[in-house]
């Protein structure tokens, strides 16, 4: 996608005007905007695209500031400014908040419902990177409203639509290529998900992991871009501050690591049942008659509001208690007991179909299981180095990989909001488990199975990274060609061709030239006893393409078609043959693979 | 920056199509309108949360100040809900928690604050102060030390010289007297000359690490200044008595009024500072007679209490030759009995080192045998102890 955005391609579209044929004629204001709206339009298609994502990622940035400061507004207003509310607020204004949600979700905002993921890839793969703006004001104000009442659900998910939503919309509004507008919506998902976390690496990990799902070069300086600006944005505004404080902490022994197994095995087997419950759940959930949809979020708020009684920590995003755990704060019973009811709650909030993200709620539950395990290891193995804080922060990318399996992001986002690489080997070896276990049990990722649920099916990156690549190595055929130099005599090839009873039959004129020659035209060559030919002297077909072990059947398959065989040869020495491959063997090769 | 419009399909909405240049202009005029919107609401915002954590903070130190230490922290926590990164607020949440004895959350606390500002003097002091209470020594040694040397904000020679002196009442509290005696001294090097009241708390410091001697000192040149110094007078006393200088002592306990020098812990002090001065045959000024009763009447004390030990620990004191120390004591008296006379005494006073010498041996051959002595006996003991005969 080289190809200049020259105004003149574009001028002649209904509506378009010019810039100026010579920008610096005109004067004052008027003429520089002209000169560089003129520079800015004749760019590289690539080059504006990263300009446009520097302002999807401000933009983004200021909208999610908006929406972080909506939510502690409305959580201040409607809860109250303690951390442990009264009754009458705990219990009303969930309740009340889930009604007005669901009215506005019916009646305004519809497809503020549902993931905002799964959104952003149907905008991808579905819509041309279609997401109304509609959808941005309907997250923005309902997910206020509903995380900010109470309900159990976390701003990250909601901020990823809206940055999408608006990357759409300027993509659309300056009428870029299909393709470019089709992929700036992950640029602001990327940009909403690294301001709400804080956390740049990790949200473009997520996107190109969960949303894009290969990593695209084409798109990835953009997506780092969009996220880089968007986190600068909201760090003026809102602070550089992580979203809670990671106690330092250090491993000192590898025997240390041992106690990050016990630690994946617990996140995984949780995840598993958070996953499973939703699983089976949410279908029947959305079987109920639509009229209940009025009530859904709302019994959701009172279901939250009564276990909030007793402990508010389940309630909203969560991320001051999260802090608190990480610190601490809590025994160990009262750690897996708000694990346990975070789970309960945030599966009421998500299935009643309230908008707002599952992020901080996992991160929420992993916190709680790490720190529940490291207290209980700690208190029977008390040699044990790592602090209650360490367990938290490895728990929650723990959970994270285990429910939302994200294993790469999980681990990234551990390093970078702890800022401590220690974290890496616990991190890895209880993501790994928790996701290892979720995999085995439950087959199909959570944002695929509630796009399948909805009647959508969206490409699933998960499969699409375990899928089977074949090689070039799976289909040669080692010791089938024969392999004749230019120089050699015909009637001896001949004997040596019909020795091996072969038909393929390679010349090889020098290092990487090869050519293909018939046995039958060395037959011909042969009972001429004009002269004693050689090999040369054949009319062959090439310099054939030619092809390496390693490489995908898909690229061998671009040539195999066109030549009668392809020489597989060696990386180190292209005189070497390794094998042969034809367009059979491919085929077979694909036809061997089962597909499920 | 024209615009146009499609008609799409007939009852369609029309789309307004602008041109590229409009919709960018559109789109930075929207970025600055939305950097302007997002500036205010966030200074607003931060308005409110900064009141709020102040609010929920000063609610927090009314309830600490109050003894309400509960209140106290879920005030705290909400501060920091609002001022996460507030150091202040994690120190004093912290510092509640520890005070509820709570001290490993409030740790995690101040660890968290510790690798912000390593050379923080408050932060390892609260730190210090939960590992005392936790009973880890060395840790505590440590973060005393990091304080000691760290920085204070705040009158820093103040505050190192008050965590020195913490840490040296911790260290004497835990019995580590040899690890305390450096940080007194020290702390005694670093007390300014002209404030007596930390004078007086280092001479007491002093006097638990048994220092007499710089103890003694100390509180002397605090008498000098001001003999009406009731605890320079107590210090200098007990610091007089401890080094054997039971005259002296006597004459500092005597300064004192009659309230203090008799209270329980003092009193015992007191009593035997009287005790020996009235039976030391060597203290200044007396007459050749009362020299010579005093030894004599010592020498028949000391005679009759190694009787008694001997009889309570079935010895006979004839058997010869003398196999035990008392048996060697009781010996040894039978030399001196000729000499020890009053009336021989009197008329050979050079003799009186020689019997009290003897006196000495035998207080302290039952002080071995039946324990340390009391009374009387127990003042000869002391007397002798501190005219240095070996305690065996």
């Amino acid at each position: 996608m080289t190809e200049p955005i020259s105004v003149a391609s574009t001028a002649s579209a209904p509506g378009l005007s010019a810039a100026p044929s010579n920008p610096t004629a005109a004067s004052g204001f008027r003429g520089l905007w002209a000169s560089w709206t003129h520079r800015v339009f004749t760019m590289r298609e690539d080059q504006f695209f990263l300009f446009l994502a520097v302002l999807i990622g401000i933009l983004s940035g200021l909208a999610v500031v908006c929406f972080r400061i909506a939510i502690e507004w409305t959580q201040i207003e409607l809860l109250g400014s303690s951390l442990a509310p009264s009754t009458l607020r705990v219990v009303l204004a969930p309740t009340l908040g889930g009604l007005v949600v669901a009215f506005l979700v019916i009646y305004a905002f519809p497809r503020a419902r549902g993931s905002g993921v799964n959104q952003t890839k149907s905008a991808v793969y579905v819509s041309n990177g279609y997401i109304p703006f509609n959808t941005v004001i309907g997250k923005f104000v309902t997910c206020a409203l509903a995380i900010g009442s109470g309900q159990s659900l976390g701003p990250e998910d909601p901020s990823l639509q809206m940055g999408a939503g608006i990357a759409s919309l300027i993509g659309r509004r300056l009428r870029l290529s299909q393709e470019k507008v089709r992929l700036i919506a992950p640029v602001g998902a990327a940009a909403g998900l690294a301001a709400a976390f804080n956390a740049p690496i990790s949200a473009v990990l997520f996107v190109l992991e969960e949303v894009i799902g290969t990593w695209s070069a084409g798109v990835l300086g953009a997506i780092v871009l969009a996220a880089i600006s968007s986190v600068m944005t909201m760090r003026a505004f809102l602070g550089p501050e992580s979203l809670f404080r990671v106690p330092p902490f250090r491993v000192a022994k590898p025997v240390d690591l041992l106690a990050y197994i016990v630690l994946g095995i617990v996140g995984g087997v949780a995840s598993l049942i958070f996953l499973k419950w939703l699983a089976y759940a949410r279908p029947r959930m959305q079987s109920l008659p639509r009229w209940t949809q009025h009530f859904q979020p709302a019994v959701a708020g009172l279901l939250i509001g009564i276990i909030g009684i007793k402990l508010p920590q389940v309630m909203g995003a969560g991320y001051p208690i999260i802090d608190q755990a990480m610190h601490g704060q809590f025994a160990w019973k009262l750690l897996l007991v708000l694990a346990a009811l975070k789970i309960l709650a945030t599966g009421f909030s998500f299935l009643s179909g309230t908008p707002g993200g599952m992020f901080a709620p996992s991160l929420f539950i992993g916190a709680m299981l790490g720190a529940a395990v490291g207290a209980i290891e700690q208190h029977f193995f008390t040699g044990l180095p790592g602090t209650v804080g360490t367990f938290a922060l490895v728990g929650m990318g723990t959970f994270f990989a285990g429910f939302l399996r994200v294993p790469i992001t999980s681990v990234f986002m551990v390093i970078e909001l702890s800022g401590n690489y220690t974290a890496i080997l616990p991190v890895m070896i209880s993501s790994l488990i928790a996701y290892g276990i979720s995999r085995s049990y439950v087959k199909v990722p959570l944002f695929d199975m509630l796009a399948r649920q909805d009647g959508l099916v969206l490409p699933s990156v998960e499969e699409r990274r375990e899928q089977l690549v074949l090689t070039v190595e799976d289909a040669m055929r080692l010791d089938a060609a024969m392999v004749l130099e230019p120089g050699d005599k015909v009637s001896e090839a001949l004997k040596r061709v019909e020795a091996k009873k072969g038909n393929l039959c390679f010349v090889r004129a020098r290092p990487g030239e090869w050519h293909h020659v018939e046995p039958a035209e060395l037959q011909r060559l042969a009972t001429d006893a004009s002269e004693p030919f050689t090999v040369a002297q054949a009319s062959s077909t090439g310099p054939l393409p030619f092809v390496f072990r390693d490489m995908s059947l898909e690229e061998a398959l671009h040539w195999a078609g066109d030549w009668p065989a392809l020489p597989v040869l060696s990386r180190a020495d292209l005189s070497k043959l390794e094998g042969v491959i034809t367009l059979d063997d491919i085929l077979k090769a694909f036809r061997k693979v089962p597909v499920e | 920056m024209s615009s146009a419009t499609i008609t799409g399909a007939p009852g369609k909405k029309t789309l307004r199509l602008y041109s590229r240049e409009a919709v960018l202009f559109g789109c930075i005029v929207l970025l600055v309108l939305f950097v302007l919107i997002t500036a205010a609401i966030s200074r607003m915002y931060h308005k409110k949360i900064h009141g709020l954590a102040d609010d929920w903070f000063s609610e927090g130190e009314t309830s600490f100040q109050a003894g309400d230490v509960q209140s106290a922290l879920i005030d705290y926590r909400n501060a920091l809900v609002y001022s996460p990164g507030n150091a202040k607020f994690q120190f004093h949440l912290a510092q509640a928690l520890a005070a509820v004895g709570r001290g490993d959350e409030g740790r995690s606390y101040l660890l968290n604050l510790l690798s912000e500002s390593p050379g923080s003097g408050e932060v390892n002091l609260a730190l210090a102060r939960i590992a005392a209470r936790k009973g880890m020594t060395s840790e505590a040694i440590r973060y005393y030390h990091a304080a000691i040397y760290g920085e204070w904000e705040n009158g820093p020679i103040a505050m190192r010289w008050q965590v020195r002196r913490e840490l040296s009442e911790y260290l004497l509290d835990r019995g580590e007297a040899r690890q305390a005696v450096p940080e007194i001294i020290a702390l005694a090097d670093n007390t300014p000359a002209d404030d007596p009241e930390r004078r007086k708390i280092v001479g007491n410091l002093l006097l638990r690490a048994k220092l007499w001697p710089r103890a003694l000192d100390g509180f002397r040149s605090l008498v000098s200044a001001n003999n009406q110094d009731h605890d320079a007078l107590l210090g200098a006393a007990i610091s007089a008595f401890e080094l054997g200088q039971y005259d002296l002592a006597l004459d500092y306990f005597d300064r004192l009024p009659q309230p203090e020098r008799e209270a329980p812990d003092v009193v015992g002090m007191y009593r035997t500072a009287q005790q020996i001065n009235a039976m030391n045959p060597f203290v200044a000024g007396l007459s050749r007679g009362d020299k010579a009763r005093k030894a004599a009447d010592a020498l028949s004390l000391a005679g009759k209490r190694l009787q008694e030990c001997a009889g309570r620990e079935d010895q006979s004191l004839l058997v010869t030759p003398p196999q035990t120390p008392l048996q060697k004591a009781f010996a040894d008296s039978k030399e001196v009995e000729a000499r020890g006379s009053l009336q021989y005494i009197e008329k050979h006073p050079e003799t009186i080192e020689d019997v009290m010498a003897h006196v000495f041996e035998m207080e302290n051959a039952t002080a071995d045998a039946c324990g340390k002595p009391q009374d009387a006996d127990g003042a000869l003991w002391l007397l002798g102890r501190s005219r240095g005969v070996p305690v065996q």
